[in-house]
């Protein structure tokens, strides 16, 4: 992409496509969170249980929290201003409390930061990877991809809306390794979310960093589960 | 206090603060309970050096049964039923330097039913370098139509640790009630010699959201978290040890390594009360081993 001259409207819709589409080598396919246990528990065994559980994730975590960094973090970069980038980033940090969703988000944040950084010069990527490498910014994926869509020109919505298609269908793939969840299956679940992705863009609009949250205790201990789990395909 | 909404503890409570109480009124005596507690190092170990209560809240002195040479416990007693609507307490508890205190409450906090505006309660505890606090009242009990806010702030100078615990039941479920309250909303936060540490926030509006939801709280009914606050130690090995002491018990109950080294959190989710206790409480004792190289105090409020 060229250095400097802002995106075209097509350019834009093209990076969208580029950041949604699970060809993006930020490892998602490592990560379930808690999917694996949640399968592993008998707690979910078919595309039912799975979109149920997919609309727990949607309302209490990626609605609640991290979109609400993204916007934040979409924000402060249009404005050139890496502090409140950092900000959101310690801000959804401090909220997650299942320790391998903080590592399996610093994992993807740090692949997406570098990857970008050598696709399109940017002053802030530079500023920001400077904080993440000292340690004085986590690097969360949410907050990378927020910093990311606003420099490639994605507005803060459709950026929302990309950041949870991502999140669905990480987990849609990962459950097809976990289950045996058929192509046909995977776009059902996938399409019935819609009206709940679309309700949680909503939701995370009015929210300031001050009131971001999320709420899943269930998902937090058996994450903590497998954390310790012998065998297992996923590293969250 | 304000009656039109300006002092809501969050905004979803703003229109509950809006609407007047026909009995005492918001900040009427008994309605603004307050209990300041400070402890202090001494050479006879830990002293309550100072104590403020105001109603509903009462104090009568240390216990000296923990197992911890310097430790001292105070537990707070409350001559009222319960807390009810338009009620708003504020508690700090401050532990000075190498101070070690323990805090529990003398029975589960009941959340009267509520028709008009809403209870609240503002919690500040901080520990001076090298202190330890223990912060683990019974449980709170959430009855029918219930609305209440707590916020509960943690402060650790270096070298100082502590460790909170809370329960929240859903109801009188020996009577059937679960759920059946309005909304529910507790936070908890720390900061450290470093800045935030980390923030763990409950919102429960069971007519809204359905807290059963697969991921929330699925087939449980009481929800319990502990906090092993300790950012200046070394923790690395806690989490793993605390998540195998409590992994089997009848609660379903998990530990992870909390954000930005801070320590360890311990969640646990049960069908009643005494089961998630007990595994917070085998956490607690575990955790206070290694922090202090002392169990919990035994749960004698006498």
């Amino acid at each position: 992409m060229a250095d400097g001259n802002p995106p075209t409207a097509d350019g834009a819709t093209l990076s969208a496509f580029r950041l949604a589409d699970s060809f993006l080598p930020v490892g998602a396919y490592t990560a379930s969170y808690a999917l694996e246990q949640f399968v592993q528990d008998d707690r979910v065994t078919d595309g039912t249980d799975l979109e149920a559980l997919l609309e727990t994730y949607l309302r209490r975590q990626v609605g609640s929290a991290e979109l609400v960094a993204l916007r934040a973090a979409h924000a402060a970069a249009l404005a050139g201003d890496c502090e409140t980038v950092c900000a959101a980033d310690r801000r959804l940090t401090a909220v997650t409390l299942a320790a391998e969703f903080r590592d399996s988000a610093e994992r993807s944040g740090d692949r997406l930061l570098s990857l970008q950084r050598t696709l399109r010069e940017a002053d802030l990527f530079d500023r920001y990877a400077e904080r993440v490498d000292s340690g004085d910014a986590p690097g969360n994926y949410p907050v990378v991809l927020g910093a990311s869509t606003a420099l490639a020109g994605i507005d803060e919505r459709e950026a929302c809306l990309l950041c949870c298609h991502s999140f669905v269908t990480g987990l849609l793939g990962a459950a097809q390794r976990l289950l045996s969840l058929g192509h046909t299956e995977a776009q059902r679940v996938l399409d019935s979310l819609q009206p709940v992705i679309t309700d949680v863009v909503d939701d995370s609009a009015d929210r300031s960093l001050e009131e971001l949250s999320q709420f899943t205790p269930l998902v937090d201990v058996l994450a903590a589960d497998h954390e310790r789990a012998d065998r297992r395909l996923f590293v969250s | 206090m304000a009656a039109d909404g300006t002092d809501a503890p969050h905004p979803s409570f703003a229109e509950y603060a809006a609407e007047p109480i026909p009995q005492a009124a918001v900040g009427a005596p008994g309605k603004d309970g307050v209990l300041d507690l400070r402890f202090g190092r001494t050479d006879a170990g830990t002293a309550l050096v100072h104590d403020y209560t105001t109603v509903p809240f009462h104090v009568s002195g240390t216990l000296d049964h923990d197992p911890h040479p310097d430790g001292t416990t105070v537990f707070i007693q409350s001559p009222t039923g319960g807390v009810a609507q338009g009620d708003r307490h504020e508690v700090n508890i401050a532990v000075g330097k190498d101070a070690v205190a323990h805090v529990s409450t003398q029975s589960s906090t009941k959340i009267q039913s509520m028709n008009r505006n809403y209870a609240s309660a503002e919690t500040t505890l901080s520990v001076e370098r090298g202190g330890h606090l223990d912060y683990v009242p019974e449980p709170t009990i959430l009855y029918a139509d219930a609305r209440y806010a707590q916020d509960l702030t943690l402060e650790l100078e270096p070298d100082s640790t502590a460790i909170l615990a809370d329960v929240v039941v859903p109801g009188r479920l020996a009577r059937g009630e679960r759920f059946a309250f309005e909304r529910y909303r507790s936070r908890v936060r720390a900061r450290g010699p470093d800045g935030p540490l980390f923030e763990d926030t409950t919102h429960l509006v069971p007519e809204e959201r359905d807290p059963t939801a697969p991921g929330v709280l699925g087939e449980f009914t009481v929800y319990g978290t502990a906090f092993v606050v300790a950012p200046d130690r070394e923790t690395a090995g806690l989490s793993d040890m605390l998540h195998a002491a409590v992994a089997d018990r009848e609660a379903r109950t998990g530990a992870t390594a909390l954000p930005n080294d801070a320590g360890v959190v311990v969640r646990a989710l049960g069908e009643r009360a005494e089961t998630v206790q007990a595994a917070l409480r085998t956490a607690w004792d575990r955790a206070r081993q290694e922090l202090l190289a002392a169990a919990a105090p035994s749960g004698r409020k006498y």
